[in-house]
Protein backbone atom coordinates (compact mmCIF):
# COMPACT_ATOMS: atom_id res chain seq x y z
CA UNK A 1 0.00 0.00 0.00
CA UNK A 2 0.93 3.27 -1.16
CA UNK A 3 2.08 6.34 1.86
CA UNK A 4 1.56 9.24 1.10
CA UNK A 5 1.71 12.13 3.45
CA UNK A 6 0.45 15.71 2.81
CA UNK A 7 1.70 18.77 5.12
CA UNK A 8 -0.42 21.18 6.02
CA UNK A 9 -4.38 21.39 6.92
CA UNK A 10 -5.47 24.26 4.83
CA UNK A 11 -8.04 24.11 1.86
CA UNK A 12 -5.04 22.73 -0.24
CA UNK A 13 -3.79 19.96 1.96
CA UNK A 14 -7.70 19.01 2.84
CA UNK A 15 -8.71 18.80 -0.58
CA UNK A 16 -5.52 17.17 -1.35
CA UNK A 17 -6.40 14.28 0.95
CA UNK A 18 -9.71 14.16 0.13
CA UNK A 19 -8.88 13.72 -3.64
CA UNK A 20 -6.96 10.63 -2.46
CA UNK A 21 -9.31 9.16 -0.60
CA UNK A 22 -11.59 9.07 -3.07
CA UNK A 23 -9.10 7.63 -5.56
CA UNK A 24 -8.79 4.91 -2.22
CA UNK A 25 -5.68 5.96 -1.76
CA UNK A 26 -4.45 5.83 2.27
CA UNK A 27 -2.59 9.42 3.50
CA UNK A 28 -1.79 11.25 6.70
CA UNK A 29 -2.09 14.36 6.73
CA UNK A 30 -0.08 16.86 9.39
CA UNK A 31 -0.79 19.91 10.70
CA UNK A 32 1.54 21.61 13.40
CA UNK A 33 -1.37 23.71 15.09
CA UNK A 34 -3.64 21.71 17.36
CA UNK A 35 -7.11 22.78 14.51
CA UNK A 36 -7.52 22.13 10.82
CA UNK A 37 -8.43 24.67 8.46
CA UNK A 38 -5.41 26.96 7.70
CA UNK A 39 -4.90 30.63 7.32
CA UNK A 40 -9.04 31.35 5.95
CA UNK A 41 -10.79 28.50 7.41
CA UNK A 42 -8.92 28.99 11.42
CA UNK A 43 -11.05 27.76 13.62
CA UNK A 44 -12.20 29.24 17.17
CA UNK A 45 -10.33 26.85 19.59
CA UNK A 46 -11.98 25.69 23.50
CA UNK A 47 -15.27 27.23 23.57
CA UNK A 48 -14.81 30.34 21.58
CA UNK A 49 -17.61 31.13 19.16
CA UNK A 50 -16.61 31.45 15.48
CA UNK A 51 -16.34 34.40 13.77
CA UNK A 52 -18.97 34.85 11.16
CA UNK A 53 -18.39 33.98 8.17
CA UNK A 54 -20.04 33.56 4.93
CA UNK A 55 -22.42 30.74 3.96
CA UNK A 56 -20.09 29.95 0.76
CA UNK A 57 -16.96 30.29 3.09
CA UNK A 58 -18.86 27.69 5.61
CA UNK A 59 -20.34 25.34 2.82
CA UNK A 60 -16.99 25.37 1.47
CA UNK A 61 -15.17 23.94 4.58
CA UNK A 62 -18.07 21.72 5.57
CA UNK A 63 -17.24 20.22 2.17
CA UNK A 64 -13.16 19.72 2.74
CA UNK A 65 -13.93 17.98 6.22
CA UNK A 66 -16.43 16.16 4.89
CA UNK A 67 -13.80 14.86 2.42
CA UNK A 68 -11.14 13.84 5.11
CA UNK A 69 -14.10 12.25 7.50
CA UNK A 70 -12.71 8.62 6.18
CA UNK A 71 -10.42 5.65 7.72
CA UNK A 72 -7.77 6.37 4.60
CA UNK A 73 -7.31 9.64 6.05
CA UNK A 74 -5.05 10.18 9.25
CA UNK A 75 -4.75 12.75 11.04
CA UNK A 76 -1.55 13.96 12.73
CA UNK A 77 -2.28 17.71 14.57
CA UNK A 78 0.27 19.27 16.30
CA UNK A 79 2.99 17.69 14.30
CA UNK A 80 5.82 20.08 12.27
CA UNK A 81 7.06 19.14 9.26
CA UNK A 82 10.86 19.38 9.71
CA UNK A 83 12.44 18.76 6.13
CA UNK A 84 13.06 15.89 4.00
CA UNK A 85 16.83 13.43 5.14
CA UNK A 86 19.53 12.29 2.79
CA UNK A 87 17.73 9.10 2.66
CA UNK A 88 14.07 9.96 1.99
CA UNK A 89 12.80 9.98 5.28
CA UNK A 90 10.12 12.58 6.44
CA UNK A 91 11.30 14.38 9.62
CA UNK A 92 8.12 15.16 11.78
CA UNK A 93 8.60 17.25 15.66
CA UNK A 94 6.16 16.17 17.86
CA UNK A 95 4.63 20.11 19.49
CA UNK A 96 3.41 18.27 22.78
CA UNK A 97 6.66 16.66 23.50
CA UNK A 98 9.29 17.88 20.82
CA UNK A 99 10.55 14.68 19.60
CA UNK A 100 11.54 14.13 16.63
CA UNK A 101 10.21 10.69 14.11
CA UNK A 102 11.25 9.70 10.66
CA UNK A 103 8.68 9.08 8.74
CA UNK A 104 8.47 6.86 4.99
CA UNK A 105 6.73 7.76 2.25
CA UNK A 106 6.21 7.01 -1.10
CA UNK A 107 4.65 10.56 -2.20
CA UNK A 108 4.94 13.90 -0.29
CA UNK A 109 2.70 16.53 -0.75
CA UNK A 110 3.44 20.19 0.97
CA UNK A 111 1.00 22.08 1.82
CA UNK A 112 1.97 24.79 3.92
CA UNK A 113 0.65 27.63 2.74
CA UNK A 114 1.78 31.42 2.67
CA UNK A 115 3.68 33.61 4.57
CA UNK A 116 3.08 37.80 4.63
CA UNK A 117 5.22 40.47 3.08
CA UNK A 118 6.01 43.18 5.70
CA UNK A 119 7.74 46.67 4.43
CA UNK A 120 10.77 47.44 6.55
CA UNK A 121 10.10 50.50 8.26
CA UNK A 122 12.07 51.73 11.37
CA UNK A 123 10.32 50.43 14.42
CA UNK A 124 8.57 47.71 12.86
CA UNK A 125 10.15 44.99 14.81
CA UNK A 126 8.64 46.58 18.49
CA UNK A 127 6.65 44.74 20.53
CA UNK A 128 3.14 45.74 19.84
CA UNK A 129 3.43 45.74 16.11
CA UNK A 130 2.62 42.45 14.50
CA UNK A 131 1.30 41.31 10.88
CA UNK A 132 -2.52 41.99 10.18
CA UNK A 133 -2.50 37.73 9.50
CA UNK A 134 -0.90 37.65 13.24
CA UNK A 135 -4.18 39.61 14.56
CA UNK A 136 -6.45 37.93 13.01
CA UNK A 137 -5.25 34.61 13.66
CA UNK A 138 -5.84 35.53 17.84
CA UNK A 139 -9.27 37.08 17.01
CA UNK A 140 -10.27 34.09 14.77
CA UNK A 141 -9.30 31.28 17.38
CA UNK A 142 -10.50 33.56 20.39
CA UNK A 143 -12.94 35.37 18.56
CA UNK A 144 -12.34 38.48 20.83
CA UNK A 145 -11.20 41.30 18.95
CA UNK A 146 -7.96 42.66 19.84
CA UNK A 147 -8.25 45.23 22.83
CA UNK A 148 -7.05 49.09 22.76
CA UNK A 149 -6.77 51.62 19.31
CA UNK A 150 -5.28 49.48 16.61
CA UNK A 151 -4.11 51.36 13.11
CA UNK A 152 -3.88 48.47 10.11
CA UNK A 153 -1.45 49.57 7.38
CA UNK A 154 0.23 48.38 4.41
CA UNK A 155 -1.52 47.13 1.41
CA UNK A 156 -3.71 44.64 -0.31
CA UNK A 157 -7.50 43.15 0.38
CA UNK A 158 -6.24 41.48 3.70
CA UNK A 159 -6.16 45.09 5.68
CA UNK A 160 -10.47 45.69 4.94
CA UNK A 161 -11.17 42.09 5.32
CA UNK A 162 -9.27 42.14 8.79
CA UNK A 163 -11.07 45.43 9.69
CA UNK A 164 -14.76 44.17 8.63
CA UNK A 165 -13.72 41.17 10.76
CA UNK A 166 -12.74 43.59 13.79
CA UNK A 167 -16.23 45.62 13.17
CA UNK A 168 -18.28 42.89 13.73
CA UNK A 169 -16.31 41.60 16.67
CA UNK A 170 -16.62 44.87 18.71
CA UNK A 171 -13.74 46.94 18.12
CA UNK A 172 -13.05 48.45 14.93
CA UNK A 173 -9.66 49.70 13.83
CA UNK A 174 -8.73 53.09 14.66
CA UNK A 175 -7.50 54.15 11.40
CA UNK A 176 -7.00 51.88 7.89
CA UNK A 177 -3.75 53.31 5.65
CA UNK A 178 -4.09 51.64 2.33
CA UNK A 179 -0.94 52.54 -0.21
CA UNK A 180 -3.46 50.91 -3.22
CA UNK A 181 -6.77 53.22 -3.68
CA UNK A 182 -9.04 50.59 -4.70
CA UNK A 183 -12.14 52.88 -4.99
CA UNK A 184 -10.10 54.64 -7.89
CA UNK A 185 -10.24 51.38 -10.44
CA UNK A 186 -14.26 50.93 -11.17
CA UNK A 187 -13.44 49.62 -14.47
CA UNK A 188 -10.79 46.63 -13.16
CA UNK A 189 -13.37 46.36 -10.29
CA UNK A 190 -15.63 45.36 -13.03
CA UNK A 191 -13.84 42.90 -13.83
CA UNK A 192 -14.32 40.87 -10.76
CA UNK A 193 -18.17 40.40 -12.38
CA UNK A 194 -16.69 37.26 -13.61
CA UNK A 195 -15.76 35.84 -9.93
CA UNK A 196 -19.20 36.35 -8.27
CA UNK A 197 -18.04 34.93 -4.65
CA UNK A 198 -14.41 37.22 -5.04
CA UNK A 199 -16.70 39.86 -5.75
CA UNK A 200 -19.60 39.62 -3.04
CA UNK A 201 -17.22 39.39 -0.33
CA UNK A 202 -14.80 42.29 -1.34
CA UNK A 203 -18.07 44.17 -2.09
CA UNK A 204 -19.40 43.20 1.82
CA UNK A 205 -15.77 44.09 3.08
CA UNK A 206 -15.57 47.45 1.74
CA UNK A 207 -19.25 48.45 2.49
CA UNK A 208 -18.98 47.29 6.08
CA UNK A 209 -15.76 49.59 6.24
CA UNK A 210 -17.61 52.48 4.41
CA UNK A 211 -20.61 52.09 6.57
CA UNK A 212 -18.71 51.91 9.52
CA UNK A 213 -16.88 55.68 9.26
CA UNK A 214 -13.34 54.65 10.18
CA UNK A 215 -11.07 56.88 8.29
CA UNK A 216 -9.73 54.23 5.39
CA UNK A 217 -6.74 56.48 4.22
CA UNK A 218 -6.09 55.36 0.52
CA UNK A 219 -3.00 56.68 -1.48
CA UNK A 220 -1.61 56.74 2.09
CA UNK A 221 1.91 54.71 3.79
CA UNK A 222 3.19 54.56 7.25
CA UNK A 223 7.00 55.40 7.13
CA UNK A 224 7.75 54.69 11.04
CA UNK A 225 6.71 53.72 14.40
CA UNK A 226 8.36 54.63 17.87
CA UNK A 227 7.28 53.81 21.27
CA UNK A 228 6.31 56.34 23.72
CA UNK A 229 5.29 55.84 27.03
CA UNK A 230 2.77 52.44 26.72
CA UNK A 231 1.93 53.24 23.20
CA UNK A 232 3.26 52.85 19.73
CA UNK A 233 3.50 56.04 17.75
CA UNK A 234 2.88 55.69 13.80
CA UNK A 235 4.10 58.58 11.35
CA UNK A 236 1.96 58.32 8.44
CA UNK A 237 2.34 60.04 4.80
CA UNK A 238 -0.95 61.10 3.35
CA UNK A 239 -1.88 61.25 0.07
CA UNK A 240 -1.57 64.97 -0.12
CA UNK A 241 2.18 65.38 0.96
CA UNK A 242 1.15 65.68 4.92
CA UNK A 243 2.39 63.71 7.42
CA UNK A 244 0.31 62.91 10.91
CA UNK A 245 1.29 61.28 13.65
CA UNK A 246 -1.18 58.45 14.98
CA UNK A 247 -0.87 57.31 18.79
CA UNK A 248 -1.91 53.62 18.72
CA UNK A 249 -2.05 50.47 21.28
CA UNK A 250 -1.32 48.12 18.38
CA UNK A 251 -0.24 48.28 15.13
CA UNK A 252 -0.74 45.50 11.92
CA UNK A 253 1.53 45.83 9.04
CA UNK A 254 0.79 43.80 5.78
CA UNK A 255 2.01 43.88 2.25
CA UNK A 256 0.28 41.84 0.82
CA UNK A 257 1.46 37.37 0.48
CA UNK A 258 3.99 35.09 -0.98
CA UNK A 259 4.61 31.52 -0.99
CA UNK A 260 5.70 29.96 2.42
CA UNK A 261 8.52 27.45 0.11
CA UNK A 262 11.53 28.25 2.10
CA UNK A 263 13.30 25.74 3.39
CA UNK A 264 11.09 23.41 1.69
CA UNK A 265 12.78 20.32 -1.11
CA UNK A 266 12.00 21.18 -4.42
CA UNK A 267 8.65 19.29 -6.34
CA UNK A 268 10.41 16.50 -8.44
CA UNK A 269 7.49 13.96 -10.14
CA UNK A 270 10.14 10.94 -10.32
CA UNK A 271 12.56 9.41 -7.23
CA UNK A 272 11.56 8.24 -3.14
CA UNK A 273 9.41 10.36 -2.05
CA UNK A 274 7.72 11.80 -5.09
CA UNK A 275 7.29 15.63 -4.01
CA UNK A 276 4.29 17.62 -4.74
CA UNK A 277 3.34 21.26 -3.79
CA UNK A 278 -0.14 22.38 -3.20
CA UNK A 279 -2.18 25.87 -2.84
CA UNK A 280 -0.87 28.93 -1.57
CA UNK A 281 2.72 27.67 -1.37
CA UNK A 282 3.61 26.19 -4.60
CA UNK A 283 1.55 29.81 -5.67
CA UNK A 284 -0.20 32.51 -3.39
CA UNK A 285 -3.61 32.30 -5.51
CA UNK A 286 -6.14 32.58 -2.45
CA UNK A 287 -8.46 30.01 -1.24
CA UNK A 288 -10.42 28.98 -4.64
CA UNK A 289 -6.88 28.11 -5.98
CA UNK A 290 -6.11 26.28 -3.18
CA UNK A 291 -8.95 23.67 -3.08
CA UNK A 292 -8.63 23.29 -7.04
CA UNK A 293 -4.86 22.37 -6.75
CA UNK A 294 -5.03 20.21 -3.72
CA UNK A 295 -7.32 18.40 -6.06
CA UNK A 296 -4.77 18.56 -8.95
CA UNK A 297 -2.09 16.91 -6.67
CA UNK A 298 -4.35 14.33 -5.12
CA UNK A 299 -4.94 13.41 -8.45
CA UNK A 300 -1.53 13.81 -9.54
CA UNK A 301 0.02 11.47 -6.96
CA UNK A 302 -2.46 9.43 -7.65
CA UNK A 303 -1.61 9.03 -11.23
CA UNK A 304 2.09 8.82 -10.81
CA UNK A 305 1.95 5.99 -7.86
CA UNK A 306 -0.33 4.09 -9.95
CA UNK A 307 1.85 4.86 -13.19
CA UNK A 308 -1.05 5.85 -15.44
CA UNK A 309 -1.22 9.52 -17.11
CA UNK A 310 -2.62 11.79 -15.20
CA UNK A 311 -5.71 14.43 -16.86
CA UNK A 312 -5.54 17.52 -15.08
CA UNK A 313 -6.42 20.14 -17.45
CA UNK A 314 -9.79 20.44 -15.87
CA UNK A 315 -7.83 21.77 -12.43
CA UNK A 316 -5.48 24.08 -14.17
CA UNK A 317 -8.40 25.91 -16.13
CA UNK A 318 -9.57 26.83 -12.46
CA UNK A 319 -6.30 27.62 -11.54
CA UNK A 320 -5.68 29.94 -14.19
CA UNK A 321 -9.27 31.61 -13.47
CA UNK A 322 -7.81 32.37 -10.07
CA UNK A 323 -4.52 33.82 -11.70
CA UNK A 324 -6.92 36.46 -13.51
CA UNK A 325 -8.76 36.95 -10.58
CA UNK A 326 -5.33 38.11 -8.32
CA UNK A 327 -3.95 39.77 -11.40
CA UNK A 328 -7.30 42.24 -11.34
CA UNK A 329 -6.98 42.71 -7.62
CA UNK A 330 -3.39 43.58 -7.65
CA UNK A 331 -3.94 46.02 -10.36
CA UNK A 332 -7.18 47.27 -8.22
CA UNK A 333 -4.80 47.43 -4.88
CA UNK A 334 -1.57 48.78 -6.85
CA UNK A 335 0.22 51.60 -4.58
CA UNK A 336 -1.40 54.93 -5.93
CA UNK A 337 1.40 56.84 -5.08
CA UNK A 338 5.29 55.02 -5.02
CA UNK A 339 6.18 53.96 -1.61
CA UNK A 340 9.28 55.26 0.03
CA UNK A 341 12.40 53.32 -1.47
CA UNK A 342 14.26 50.72 0.34
CA UNK A 343 17.22 52.77 -0.15
CA UNK A 344 16.04 55.89 1.59
CA UNK A 345 15.42 53.80 5.23
CA UNK A 346 17.55 55.00 7.69
CA UNK A 347 20.96 52.84 8.89
CA UNK A 348 19.18 51.58 11.95
CA UNK A 349 16.41 50.31 10.81
CA UNK A 350 16.27 46.53 11.30
CA UNK A 351 16.50 44.51 8.22
CA UNK A 352 16.82 41.13 9.70
CA UNK A 353 15.05 40.76 13.06
CA UNK A 354 16.30 37.65 13.97
CA UNK A 355 19.88 38.23 13.47
CA UNK A 356 19.73 41.91 14.49
CA UNK A 357 20.96 43.56 10.74
CA UNK A 358 20.09 46.66 10.08
CA UNK A 359 20.38 48.66 6.62
CA UNK A 360 23.57 50.34 7.87
CA UNK A 361 24.85 47.23 8.11
CA UNK A 362 24.28 45.97 5.03
CA UNK A 363 25.74 49.40 3.33
CA UNK A 364 28.73 48.80 5.13
CA UNK A 365 29.17 45.03 3.40
CA UNK A 366 28.39 46.71 0.51
CA UNK A 367 31.30 48.99 0.42
CA UNK A 368 33.75 45.78 0.29
CA UNK A 369 35.99 46.28 -2.72
CA UNK A 370 33.47 44.59 -5.97
CA UNK A 371 30.80 44.11 -3.35
CA UNK A 372 29.36 40.70 -2.02
CA UNK A 373 27.24 38.06 -3.72
CA UNK A 374 23.86 37.52 -2.16
CA UNK A 375 25.14 34.31 -0.51
CA UNK A 376 28.52 36.28 0.95
CA UNK A 377 26.08 38.59 2.11
CA UNK A 378 24.34 35.88 4.29
CA UNK A 379 27.05 34.20 5.34
CA UNK A 380 29.41 36.96 6.38
CA UNK A 381 26.61 39.59 6.65
CA UNK A 382 24.59 36.95 8.84
CA UNK A 383 21.73 38.12 6.80
CA UNK A 384 18.40 35.56 6.31
CA UNK A 385 20.83 33.13 8.96
CA UNK A 386 18.22 33.53 11.72
CA UNK A 387 15.56 31.49 13.07
CA UNK A 388 13.11 32.06 10.83
CA UNK A 389 15.57 31.68 7.64
CA UNK A 390 14.82 34.79 5.64
CA UNK A 391 10.99 34.69 5.76
CA UNK A 392 10.68 37.90 6.85
CA UNK A 393 14.00 39.37 5.45
CA UNK A 394 15.37 37.49 2.42
CA UNK A 395 13.48 39.69 0.26
CA UNK A 396 13.85 42.96 1.67
CA UNK A 397 17.17 42.46 1.71
CA UNK A 398 17.61 41.14 -2.16
CA UNK A 399 15.39 44.22 -3.15
CA UNK A 400 17.67 46.96 -0.95
CA UNK A 401 21.17 45.32 -2.62
CA UNK A 402 19.39 45.96 -6.02
CA UNK A 403 18.87 49.31 -5.17
CA UNK A 404 22.03 50.08 -3.96
CA UNK A 405 24.03 48.54 -6.49
CA UNK A 406 22.32 48.98 -9.80
CA UNK A 407 25.73 48.20 -12.24
CA UNK A 408 25.23 44.23 -10.62
CA UNK A 409 23.20 41.38 -11.24
CA UNK A 410 20.24 41.80 -8.97
CA UNK A 411 20.42 38.64 -6.03
CA UNK A 412 17.53 36.74 -5.88
CA UNK A 413 15.99 35.78 -2.75
CA UNK A 414 17.11 32.26 -2.72
CA UNK A 415 20.59 33.20 -3.49
CA UNK A 416 20.02 34.60 0.29
CA UNK A 417 17.72 31.83 1.62
CA UNK A 418 19.39 28.69 0.00
CA UNK A 419 17.83 25.57 -0.21
CA UNK A 420 18.06 24.42 3.78
CA UNK A 421 15.87 22.66 6.08
CA UNK A 422 14.62 21.86 8.74
CA UNK A 423 11.98 24.64 8.18
CA UNK A 424 12.45 25.62 11.89
CA UNK A 425 15.59 25.09 14.39
CA UNK A 426 15.19 21.87 16.34
CA UNK A 427 17.74 20.20 18.33
CA UNK A 428 20.35 18.30 17.59
CA UNK A 429 19.99 15.45 20.56
CA UNK A 430 16.21 15.81 19.60
CA UNK A 431 17.22 14.71 15.66
CA UNK A 432 19.48 12.45 17.06
CA UNK A 433 17.09 10.84 19.04
CA UNK A 434 14.89 10.24 15.63
CA UNK A 435 17.53 8.41 14.07
CA UNK A 436 16.94 5.65 16.38
CA UNK A 437 13.58 5.70 16.99
CA UNK A 438 11.44 3.04 14.76
CA UNK A 439 9.50 4.67 12.05
CA UNK A 440 6.19 4.09 12.11
CA UNK A 441 3.61 5.95 9.94
CA UNK A 442 0.75 4.29 12.22
CA UNK A 443 -0.22 5.95 15.14
CA UNK A 444 -2.72 8.84 14.54
CA UNK A 445 -2.61 12.39 16.68
CA UNK A 446 -5.81 14.01 17.01
CA UNK A 447 -5.04 16.26 19.65
CA UNK B 1 -2.34 26.74 41.38
CA UNK B 2 -5.82 27.25 39.73
CA UNK B 3 -6.70 25.10 36.34
CA UNK B 4 -6.45 28.05 34.44
CA UNK B 5 -3.28 29.49 34.87
CA UNK B 6 -0.22 29.06 33.77
CA UNK B 7 3.20 31.02 34.82
CA UNK B 8 4.99 33.60 33.26
CA UNK B 9 8.45 34.86 34.61
CA UNK B 10 6.79 32.96 37.83
CA UNK B 11 3.75 35.30 37.55
CA UNK B 12 0.20 33.32 37.26
CA UNK B 13 -1.35 34.16 34.01
CA UNK B 14 -5.18 33.23 33.21
CA UNK B 15 -5.85 31.62 29.56
CA UNK B 16 -9.27 30.29 28.26
CA UNK B 17 -9.48 26.77 26.89
CA UNK B 18 -7.23 26.72 24.11
CA UNK B 19 -5.74 29.55 23.36
CA UNK B 20 -1.99 30.07 22.28
CA UNK B 21 0.45 31.01 24.75
CA UNK B 22 0.87 34.49 23.10
CA UNK B 23 -3.03 35.05 23.12
CA UNK B 24 -3.23 34.80 26.87
CA UNK B 25 -0.09 36.71 27.04
CA UNK B 26 -1.53 39.36 25.13
CA UNK B 27 -4.71 39.19 26.79
CA UNK B 28 -3.08 39.96 30.11
CA UNK B 29 -1.63 43.25 28.46
CA UNK B 30 1.94 41.74 27.91
CA UNK B 31 3.60 42.68 24.41
CA UNK B 32 7.28 41.98 25.70
CA UNK B 33 7.61 38.76 25.66
CA UNK B 34 11.39 39.69 27.15
CA UNK B 35 15.10 38.84 25.35
CA UNK B 36 16.15 36.05 23.43
CA UNK B 37 19.41 34.27 23.68
CA UNK B 38 21.14 37.34 21.69
CA UNK B 39 19.44 39.99 24.55
CA UNK B 40 16.38 40.87 21.20
CA UNK B 41 13.43 41.63 22.44
CA UNK B 42 11.01 38.77 21.46
CA UNK B 43 7.12 39.56 21.40
CA UNK B 44 4.24 37.59 18.65
CA UNK B 45 4.53 38.70 14.88
CA UNK B 46 3.57 36.79 11.92
CA UNK B 47 0.95 34.25 14.04
CA UNK B 48 1.43 31.22 12.17
CA UNK B 49 5.28 30.12 13.15
CA UNK B 50 7.14 31.75 10.04
CA UNK B 51 8.86 33.99 12.12
CA UNK B 52 10.18 32.67 15.49
CA UNK B 53 9.91 35.99 16.63
CA UNK B 54 7.70 34.91 19.87
CA UNK B 55 10.23 32.10 21.05
CA UNK B 56 9.50 31.89 24.81
CA UNK B 57 10.72 28.68 27.33
CA UNK B 58 7.96 26.28 27.91
CA UNK B 59 9.00 24.58 30.72
CA UNK B 60 12.53 24.36 29.74
CA UNK B 61 11.50 23.80 26.09
CA UNK B 62 12.48 26.70 23.61
CA UNK B 63 9.35 27.15 21.26
CA UNK B 64 6.84 29.23 19.47
CA UNK B 65 4.47 30.83 21.62
CA UNK B 66 1.90 31.56 18.54
CA UNK B 67 1.40 27.95 18.12
CA UNK B 68 1.98 26.52 21.96
CA UNK B 69 -1.51 25.92 23.43
CA UNK B 70 -1.46 27.61 26.78
CA UNK B 71 -2.50 24.67 29.56
CA UNK B 72 -2.38 24.68 33.71
CA UNK B 73 0.40 24.94 35.54
CA UNK B 74 2.97 25.43 32.42
CA UNK B 75 6.02 27.54 33.51
CA UNK B 76 7.06 29.89 30.45
CA UNK B 77 9.81 31.82 30.43
CA UNK B 78 11.00 34.02 28.33
CA UNK B 79 13.66 32.60 25.74
CA UNK B 80 16.68 34.09 27.05
CA UNK B 81 16.25 32.33 29.84
CA UNK B 82 16.30 35.59 32.21
CA UNK B 83 13.86 35.50 35.33
CA UNK B 84 12.09 39.11 36.81
C1 LIG C 1 -2.63 36.04 7.05
C2 LIG C 1 -3.38 35.54 5.86
C3 LIG C 1 -4.73 35.86 5.73
C4 LIG C 1 -5.44 35.44 4.62
N1 LIG C 1 -6.75 35.78 4.49
C5 LIG C 1 -7.42 35.38 3.38
C6 LIG C 1 -8.76 35.74 3.16
O1 LIG C 1 -9.36 36.46 3.99
N2 LIG C 1 -9.38 35.31 2.02
C7 LIG C 1 -8.72 34.52 1.09
O2 LIG C 1 -9.29 34.12 0.06
N3 LIG C 1 -7.47 34.16 1.30
C8 LIG C 1 -6.80 34.58 2.39
N4 LIG C 1 -5.50 34.24 2.55
C9 LIG C 1 -4.89 33.42 1.54
C10 LIG C 1 -5.01 32.03 2.10
O3 LIG C 1 -3.72 31.64 2.43
C11 LIG C 1 -5.69 31.08 1.13
O4 LIG C 1 -6.95 31.52 0.82
C12 LIG C 1 -5.82 29.65 1.66
O5 LIG C 1 -5.95 29.61 3.07
C13 LIG C 1 -4.63 28.91 1.18
O6 LIG C 1 -4.76 27.58 1.51
P1 LIG C 1 -3.50 26.65 1.70
O7 LIG C 1 -4.04 25.33 2.10
O8 LIG C 1 -2.64 26.75 0.52
O9 LIG C 1 -2.67 27.31 2.90
P2 LIG C 1 -3.08 27.60 4.41
O10 LIG C 1 -4.51 27.80 4.55
O11 LIG C 1 -2.18 28.67 4.88
O12 LIG C 1 -2.69 26.26 5.17
C14 LIG C 1 -1.36 25.86 5.40
C15 LIG C 1 -1.35 24.98 6.64
O13 LIG C 1 -0.07 24.37 6.75
C16 LIG C 1 0.33 24.39 8.09
N5 LIG C 1 1.80 24.33 8.09
C17 LIG C 1 2.66 25.26 7.61
N6 LIG C 1 3.93 24.85 7.75
C18 LIG C 1 3.88 23.64 8.34
C19 LIG C 1 4.87 22.70 8.74
N7 LIG C 1 6.19 22.93 8.55
N8 LIG C 1 4.45 21.55 9.32
C20 LIG C 1 3.11 21.29 9.52
N9 LIG C 1 2.14 22.14 9.16
C21 LIG C 1 2.52 23.29 8.56
C22 LIG C 1 -0.23 25.68 8.62
O14 LIG C 1 -0.34 25.65 10.03
C23 LIG C 1 -1.56 25.77 7.92
O15 LIG C 1 -2.61 25.18 8.65
C24 LIG C 1 -4.78 34.65 3.67
C25 LIG C 1 -3.43 34.33 3.83
C26 LIG C 1 -2.73 34.76 4.91
C27 LIG C 1 -1.28 34.40 5.06
S1 LIG D 1 4.60 34.92 15.99
FE1 LIG D 1 5.82 34.34 14.29
S2 LIG D 1 6.49 32.37 14.93
FE2 LIG D 1 5.13 32.92 16.50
Amino acid sequence: MAEVIIIGGGPAGLSAAGTLAKAGIASTLLEQRATLGGAIHRQPVGSAKPVSVSTAARHRFERLMQGIATPLVRLRVSTTFLGIDGDGCMLTESRTDGTVAALKADAVILATGAVEKIRPVPGWDLPGVSTAGGLQVMLKETSTPPKGRILLAGNGPLLIALAAQMIRAGNPPLMIVEAGNPLAHPVAAFGLLAHTTLLREATGYTLDVLRSGIPWKRGACLTGITARDDALEATILHADGRTEIVAADRIALHDGIRENDIGLPAARNNGKPIILKAGDCRQALGVFAAVADGERAGSEAASLLRGNKAALTRFERRIDRQVAAQRLLAHIFAPALPLPPLSALPDDCTLCRCEGRTVGDLKALLTVKDGLSGREVKHNGRFAMGSCQGRFCAANTAALMAALRPDVPAPTLRDLTGQRWPVRPVSIAALIGAASNETTNDHEVRS
Amino acid sequence: MSDNTFLWQGQPIAFTAGESIAAALTAAGIMNFGPDMAGRDTRYFCGIGACQGCLVQVDGRLTESCLTPASAGLQVTNAGGTHG
